[in-house]
């Protein structure tokens, strides 16, 4: 039965081969549909290990096929081997790229800038929060992000891009037709929505195990011309990838959090290792050299939200929040308003979108 | 000797409900004993120890006779050491040691009492509801522990003679010496004792949670507060009751009666006058809160009727407890159903309720920083189920208060001042609501919301884009509506105007994006 030529390149990705060994199959028989006939006329021509070809031979049964032949139609996968022109080229040059790689979506997003963010799962408010907002803005730029569809930071990651103009890339640690983790199966349309990306070595049907994600990383980082740590431990999978970036010469940045926060004692032993400091995206752009339409990001809020004050009220409590943000009854000192008439205020700064509402009913200036 | 058979009078009790029992006994020549029938549980049936000891030791004979004590009706379990008086008389006038005086009718004078073994008469629980019942039954003469006295002394109409020793009650049947009644102390008087237990004087700085407060208790409406620990949320829920409204008559009436059966007065305590605040620990079971055991008994939520049940820690509490909370809020009663019992308790309270924003504490704190994870937080968040949340109109955040505001010796208003705003707006609402069954604005259906809170066309605006801008839903929408109408109230307003509602906005907190 006559399949299509991505078929049978899942067919050889989901036998496990060492990398070295398809790309050497690739280099001699042209095409994997070439290499799938010989292996069932001649085997001995392939020239592999026994082992291998055995392995071959336990996927090449025509239910297998079936099902990966169903699932890349079903989602409109693209099979790619390295010499394709179509494999990413930043990924081309690191040390150990996948020899086939699985895409749904838009693939030219990977052509422009990148910046990979990295974090823990169990990520606390803060770090996500942070997280959203130098995404969007990074997106805003122009960058697109990439991440690893995980919850926490990941989450974070592609949810700020998604806000922003660029398309997000996820990089997974399954195959393209399972959804894992569950929780963030609406993020994934969402990101094919808005023109991103899935990427993945894993054949279709290949369980996202636990021993694939670090391996994963190494192409989080192999994408992307900068890694930024948000929040991660000293023992985590986002170190790993810092670690990954590192050898593939990936410039570091690593986000300074709280120093007296557990949460951060990644970023800080990394900072003190030498990774680049940052408070701002502006800063991420700079440094990379991406400022060429600095007007783009970074807006002066304060003084905006100041002038569409429609109310003396509005005015003291706009000013009293231009320092930072501050609690309720911090308010009612400095701006000496009535509780009532601070709620009165509040709400319709709220309404007007100035202002947004914090944990420990704190408030702050909102940044557009 | 011949047969002698005597009847007395005593009360028990069904629920808060007392009914008449009456006490026979029956003595005849024979073997010497004594039997109390008529469903007598274990305190009953031990009384006949008690009671002979204290005949003894009032200067009596105990005749070896054999007595039977029947509690009529007989088909109604009989609970509690209350009916040793009615007994101890009954034996002495069954055996011929007391013969009372020809003006002294046994069956149209209550008597209750526990005896203790040298004769000392010691209060008992449920003497209102007992009196009550005997005023309905047209009994004016009640002979009741001292301690007991000033229970039931607000009672129009009745002679109330307490007693401290059995002698006492004998001296008076046979005619010898007289009992000083009870002074009757009118509702009025007794509305003196009302005792507040925090005042808001005494709270500083938390402007925002005090006006919260205020609110909640001009309209009725339950409130959660969410606040890292120390935030004062304790303090703030107990100044509650001191500013709701003072008891009516009759409210304290309901009170006292579910208080004087579960045991919980204060010894030589009268009428409750104050508000109650029931605060149970986040360990009690369904059966606690709610009312229960083989005697089904009332819970918390019976206890704080008429008052404020406040829940700390509010997710920590067991989930059947806290859904076993809604139909309580919902009805005003509960039914508690046991295999021998059956009762309905009042329960019409305000709900305060407290949690910290996350497992740890320090969500949102200035000072800690909070290490839970957002996953965390949702989790420990969710412990408190969308329905019990839909039934708390005011969920406000309380803000930490900065150290030297708590120095600042400024005095702030006092419960009295905020109390008498939440008068009036109490009184409007009455008006408002005459005749209708309810009496305040969080008791509003749906229907009535529309029809009652009616907005001017700016104040709708605001409403529609606040709802907009902080992705509310519908119920919240309703919710805002009835918590402005009730900050109209406040301000003697007609109509609720702009700031009403963007003031009722601010008590939405949770609605709010950051924590979905």
């Amino acid at each position: 039965m006559e399949r299509a030529e991505k078929v049978y390149r899942a067919w050889l990705a989901s036998a496990n081969l060492p990398y070295e060994t398809i790309n050497g199959l690739m280099d001699q028989w042209e095409s994997a549909d070439n290499v799938f006939r010989t292996m069932k006329e001649h085997p001995e021509a392939l020239e592999i290990e026994d082992r291998w070809l055995q392995e071959m031979r336990k996927m090449a049964d025509e239910t297998t096929l079936d099902f990966l032949q169903t699932e890349i139609e079903k989602h409109q996968m693209t099979v790619l081997i390295r010499r394709d022109e179509a494999y990413p080229e930043k990924l081309r040059n690191i040390s150990d790229p996948p020899a086939i790689l699985f895409a749904r979506g838009n693939l030219d997003c990977l052509r422009g800038r990148t910046a990979a963010m990295v974090g823990s799962r169990a990520a606390s408010w803060e770090g996500m929060r942070t997280t959203r907002r130098i995404a969007k803005a990074l997106s805003q730029a122009g960058i697109v992000i990439i991440s690893g569809l995980a919850y926490g930071i990941d989450t974070a990651s592609h949810e700020g891009c998604l806000e922003g103009e660029s398309p997000t890339v996820a990089v997974m640690g399954c195959g393209l037709d399972q959804i894992y983790p569950e929780g963030n199966e609406n993020l994934r349309s969402r990101i094919l929505e808005k023109n991103g990306l899935l990427l993945s070595e894993y054949a279709p049907g290949e369980k996202p195990l636990g021993w694939h994600f670090p391996v994963r990383n190494r192409i989080i980082s192999g994408l992307s011309d900068a890694v930024i740590l948000m929040e991660a431990k000293i023992r985590s999978g986002s170190m790993h990838t810092v670690q990954h970036a590192l050898e593939q010469g990936r410039d570091v940045f690593a986000w300074p959090g709280d120093p007296n926060s557990t949460h951060y004692e990644g970023n800080h032993q990394l900072l003190r290792e030498g990774a680049i400091f940052f408070t701002r995206p502006e800063d991420i752009l700079e440094d990379m050299n991406w400022l060429d339409n600095p007007e783009n990001v970074g807006q002066n809020i304060p003084c905006s939200a100041l002038d569409s004050c429609g109310t003396p009220e509005e005015k003291a409590v706009v000013q009293a929040l231009i320092p930072g943000a501050a609690g309720f009854e911090q308010l009612t000192e400095t701006t000496g308003l009535e509780p009532q008439a601070l709620m009165v205020t509040l709400t319709m700064l709220q309404i007007r979108g100035a202002i947004e509402l914090l944990p420990g009913k704190a408030y702050r200036l909102k940044e557009q | 000797m011949q047969e002698i058979m005597a009847r007395t009078l005593s009360f028990g009790l069904n629920g808060v409900n007392g009914y008449p029992v009456h006490v026979e006994a029956f003595g005849i020549n024979g073997m010497p004993g004594m039997e109390i029938i008529g469903l007598p549980d274990a305190s009953v049936k031990e009384s006949k120890d008690r009671v002979n000891a204290a005949i003894i030791n009032s200067g009596k004979q105990m005749i070896p006779r054999r007595i039977t004590i029947n509690l009529a009706p007989a088909d109604t379990k009989k609970e509690g050491p209350s009916f040793d008086l009615p007994i101890a008389v009954g034996i002495m006038m069954a055996t011929g040691e007391l013969r009372p005086a020809p003006d002294k009718n046994l069956e149209s004078i209550a008597l209750f009492g526990e005896l203790s073994l040298d004769g000392h008469v010691q209060p008992v629980s449920g003497v209102l509801p007992m009196v009550i019942s005997a005023q309905e039954n047209g009994i004016r003469e009640v002979i009741l522990p001292e301690k007991n006295a000033r229970e039931a002394a607000c009672l129009e109409g009745m002679t109330i003679l307490p007693v401290s020793h059995l002698t006492e009650v004998i001296s008076y049947l046979e005619g010898r010496e007289d009992i000083v009644p009870q002074r009757q102390i009118s509702f009025e008087e007794l509305k003196h004792d009302a005792v507040c237990m925090a005042d808001m004087g005494e709270i500083r700085g938390q402007k925002g949670a005090r006006r919260a407060l205020e609110v909640a208790a001009a309209g009725g409406h339950n409130l959660l507060m969410v606040g890292v620990p120390g935030s004062g949320k304790t303090m703030l829920a107990r100044c509650l009751p001191g500013i709701l409204p003072p008891l009516s008559f009759e409210e304290a009436l309901e009170t006292t009666r579910i208080h004087s059966i579960s045991g919980h007065m204060p010894s030589g305590g009268g009428l409750i006058v104050s508000r109650p605040f029931c605060a149970p620990h986040h360990s009690a079971s369904v059966a606690s809160l709610i009312g229960g055991g083989s005697a089904a008994k009332p819970g918390e939520v019976s206890l704080a009727h008429n008052g404020v049940l406040f829940l700390d820690e509010l997710p920590e509490f067991s989930r059947n407890a806290l859904e076993a909370m809604r139909q309580p809020l919902e009805d005003g009663f509960v039914s508690v159903t046991r295999v021998k019992n059956k009762a309905q308790y009042q329960s019409s309270f305000m709900l305060v309720a407290a949690m910290n924003p996350c497992p740890c504490g320090y969500f949102g704190s200035k000072k800690r920083t909070c290490r839970c994870t957002p996953q965390e937080i949702r989790r420990y968040l969710d412990r408190v189920s969308g329905p019990l949340l839909d039934r708390i109109d005011i969920q406000v955040e309380v803000d930490a208060v900065p150290v030297n505001e708590i120095r600042q010796s400024e005095a702030a208003e006092t419960s009295a001042e905020v109390a008498k705003r939440v008068a009036d707006a109490r009184q409007i609402q009455l008006k408002r609501y005459a005749g209708s069954g309810r009496h305040c604005n969080a008791q509003l259906s749906g229907a009535e919301v529309k029809r009652v809170c009616v907005m001017t066309p700016e104040a709708e605006k605001i409403l529609h884009a606040a709802v907009d801008a902080m992705h509310m839903s519908m119920r919240a929408y309703n919710r805002i509506l009835k918590v402005s109408r009730t900050i109209a109230d406040l301000a003697g307003a007609e109509k609720i105007e702009t700031p009403h509602v963007a003031e009722a906005v601010q008590y939405r907190e949770l609605d709010q994006k950051y924590w979905s």
